[in-house]
């Protein structure tokens, strides 16, 4: 069994949904970025604080403590297609946006309980968009398979764009556990294990192992 | 012995260059082991080999300007962070594809063993004789006699981890202790053997890891870092087992940055002379002479330096009397199978991160089964707990989802088929002479597709795997075909064949050229077809006994 195999049979179980595994399987197409996506440190101290409302400081480290804000500027900038860009950046002033719909305040200034309640509205949103997402992106990978079949070889399935937060979701939760304070302050990190035994036992509240990779 | 010759050279350094230096030195021969890439030594050039995900900018994944720089290596999982210094460039080295062709490369000391999956299987008679018996192609020229005593002899070497079965469709190697199945792989393996009255299997990945000492060599750490070089020698590669075992002979000459531009052919005496070599730094030409040489260039360039090899005779190359060099191209088709989830094990986990799976060997048009299609597949997969990375529809923001995802999900088990490709004469590779590499050298041409055999196998690759996922009480399995271009399985061979008839293949029985005796061939180029098994394991043992059979040609001076 090669890692890609395993990586492709996560991504498949997931629905494509996988976070972390989509990147490294299909990567990121064609960025342009314009002068207009360029993150200020506003952003930044933003895109922490959406971060730490999805994963927060516990008795564990929270998405603060791993970085994740800069993490997901890096990988925006060099990895998304330059449509998702335009979809992230704007869904910045989308958050704020909602928030002072719902609670009269913009994100930064609502309370961590207002921030929560905001951010499960918006989860729900993106997850009803995915569902749909999902289907017209699957009927165009048939319709383009049809296309071709009948000799139209140049027709491009098109597809539609990522949600906003969905893609910050995805970015905090990968850049969270591949984080050196996600991987030994929130989960049984292994760098080395030394030995491999198939069965032990299990006992709820036990934390994932997790290695060098 | 002046000083540009030797007793015999050795072209390229990866899984079957490092056996034919190892064999041919440990015999007392003078050796010129050649490589076009750079030199990588064990450990100390492994730069990335203890570095964790988070040093990585992107975590491992791929940026915008990756995806520019490598047109084909995007393709599949070679373009990644890790281990991208393993790969050879695009840029350096492109190639024709009239149809798409993925071909993936390690130009550099140790080749893909550096990379490779590790897998390790034994052929049987019922690949050797499937040729002949169904009227495909040519018969092998040799059967499983003839290379269980090199397997054994290989694998002893090597260290191959793996389970006694005594299956006849796939031999039981000399092994390892085996590494374990977990709970639920273990519950599933009862379960198909009872369902399919022991027709079907599900066995531990037969891997090329210490699992028990072997000199020189560590233990295997299982940590899952494999792919960036492992600084324990934890599994087998050129550098971790046969590069140290030529050097310590005293008899070995390496030379990397070393591009073999052809064989040196002398036609009063029908043999080989040497070879040309250009060096990829200095672009300086060079000539090397030797009693015997061993092309283990990777299957398309050793085809490559025949083709470029005493033209003035052959136009098409040596080796090419026959008309089938670069001929019946073959890999293992793949990328599609079933997945599902499995309920009722949620006090159990694993420790440590195993660098195999589960093998499920063929079964298909086996004992006097007949399907509409010829030859089989094989399944590689794993049953494990999700991770992190699982949606969790009804918990999504905050303290305690983060908890639950600190924590294993619910198991999954799926598995992907590898599945056997026949050899036909018009997928064939052509030199393109209208187009460069970075060295001035021709391009290689790609005309390969999957045929309708290939395609109706993938049906059942599917299916059969869904049947024996829901037969194992597996719930909401679902089957996928992911899309396969030929030359992703990275197994490509085929291109000079071995055969009983120098009319119709280009090597006989014992790996050497018909048309150039001391000249052999004994990487994936020689096969005559393709077996639906990982193929490195048969380059070694055929690379031993080619080295064993030149050595003693050579003392009955009939070379």
């Amino acid at each position: 069994m090669n890692r890609r195999e395993l990586l492709r049979m996560i991504a498949i179980a997931t629905g494509g949904v996988v976070i972390g595994g989509e990147f490294l399987l299909s990567g990121c197409k064609n960025p342009d970025s314009g002068p207009d996506l360029v993150f200020s440190p506003d952003d930044l101290a933003f895109l922490d604080e959406v971060a730490e409302t999805i994963l927060p400081k516990t008795d564990t480290p929270g998405a603060k403590d791993a970085h994740v804000g800069g993490f997901m500027i890096t990988m925006v900038n060099d990895c998304y297609t330059a449509k998702d860009q335009q979809e992230f950046h704007s869904g910045l002033k989308k958050i704020d946006e909602a928030c002072r719909k719902m609670h009269d305040t913009g994100f930064m200034k609502a309370t961590p309980q207002q921030r929560q309640s905001l951010l499960i509205s918006l989860d729900k949103e993106a997850g009803a968009y995915r569902t749909k997402k999902n289907q017209f992106d699957s009927e165009q990978v048939k319709r383009e398979k049809e296309e071709h079949e009948k000799g139209n070889t140049g027709y491009k399935r098109e597809e539609m764009t990522n949600h906003y937060f969905s893609m910050i979701k995805q970015l905090t939760i990968f850049g969270f556990f591949t984080s050196k304070e996600g991987r030994q302050g929130a989960l049984r990190y292994l760098p080395v294990p030394g030995k491999f035994t198939g069965v032990i036992d299990y006992q709820k509240g036990d934390k994932l192992f997790a290695g060098l990779t | 012995m002046p000083e540009n010759t030797y007793d015999a050279i050795v072209v390229g350094s990866g899984i079957s260059g490092g056996w034919a230096a190892k064999e041919l030195t440990e015999k007392g021969l003078k050796v010129l082991l050649l490589e076009r890439g750079h030199d990588l030594k064990h450990i100390t050039d492994y730069a990335e080999s203890n570095k964790p995900v988070w040093d990585y900018p992107h975590r491992g994944g791929r940026t915008q300007k990756m995806i520019e720089d490598y047109p084909v290596l995007k393709r599949d999982y070679p373009l990644n962070e890790r281990n991208l210094h393993f790969w050879a460039k695009d840029s350096e080295c492109p190639y024709t594809e009239k149809k798409r062709f993925d071909w993936f490369r390690g130009y550099h000391v140790g080749g893909r063993s550096l990379m490779w999956g590790r897998q390790s299987y034994r052929w049987s008679d019922i690949d050797f004789e499937a040729n002949g018996k169904e009227g495909i192609a040519v018969d092998w020229p040799i059967r499983y006699k003839d290379i269980e005593p090199w397997y054994t002899k290989v694998e002893k070497f090597a260290g191959i981890s793996g389970s006694k079965e005594n299956l006849p469709q796939l031999p039981d190697s000399h092994f390892l202790p085996p590494m374990d199945l977990n709970i639920v792989e273990q519950d599933v393996a009862s379960r198909l053997r009872k369902h399919y009255n022991d027709k079907r299997r599900l066995i531990i990945g037969r891997t090329a890891h210490t699992t028990a000492s072997i000199p020189g060599r560590q233990l295997c750490q299982y940590r899952d870092m494999c792919s960036n070089g492992c600084p324990f020698g934890g599994y087998f590669s050129t550098q971790s087992s046969t590069l140290p075992a030529a050097q310590a002979t005293g008899n070995l000459t390496l030379r990397p940055f070393s591009i073999v531009t052809e064989v040196i052919y002398d036609k009063d005496a029908k043999k080989a002379k040497g070879v040309k070599v250009l060096d990829a730094e200095t672009n300086q030409t060079y000539e090397f002479y030797s009693k015997i040489v061993f092309l283990c260039a990777s299957s398309f360039n050793s085809t490559w330096v025949l083709m470029n090899s005493a033209t003035d005779i052959w136009p098409d190359g040596l080796g090419s009397s026959s008309g089938e060099l670069g001929h019946n191209i073959m890999d293992h088709h793949f990328r599609c199978g079933a997945s599902g989830d499995i309920e009722g094990y949620e006090d159990k986990y694993y420790f440590g991160f195993r660098p195999t799976g589960f093998y499920i060997p063929r079964f298909r048009n086996l004992f006097g089964e007949k399907r509409d299609y010829l030859r089989g597949f094989g399944y590689q997969g794993a049953a494990s707990r999700q991770n992190w990375s699982r949606d969790i529809a009804e918990m999504n923001i905050g303290g305690d989802f983060k908890n639950m995802l600190t924590q294993p999900g619910p198991w999954r088990i799926g598995a992907t088929a590898f599945a056997e490709m026949l050899p036909y004469h018009d997928n064939v590779m052509t030199l393109d002479k209208s187009k460069k590499d970075k060295w001035g050298l021709p391009v290689l041409a790609f005309d390969v597709e999957l045929k309708e055999n290939e395609q109706k196998m993938r049906v059942d690759m599917m299916n059969d795997m869904k049947e024996m996922l829901e037969v194992s009480g597996v719930r909401n399995v679902s089957t996928y075909d992911s899309g396969y271009a030929p030359g992703m399985g990275i197994h490509e061979m085929g291109t000079a064949r071995m055969g009983r008839d120098p009319k119709t293949s280009v090597l006989n029985g014992n790996n050497q050229v018909w048309d150039c005796k001391n000249l052999f061939v004994t990487d994936g180029a020689c096969m005559t077809s393709a077996s639906c098994v990982n193929p490195s394991l048969t380059y070694m043992a055929m690379t031993a006994r080619a080295a064993d059979f030149a050595v003693g040609e050579l003392k009955k001076q009939n070379l």
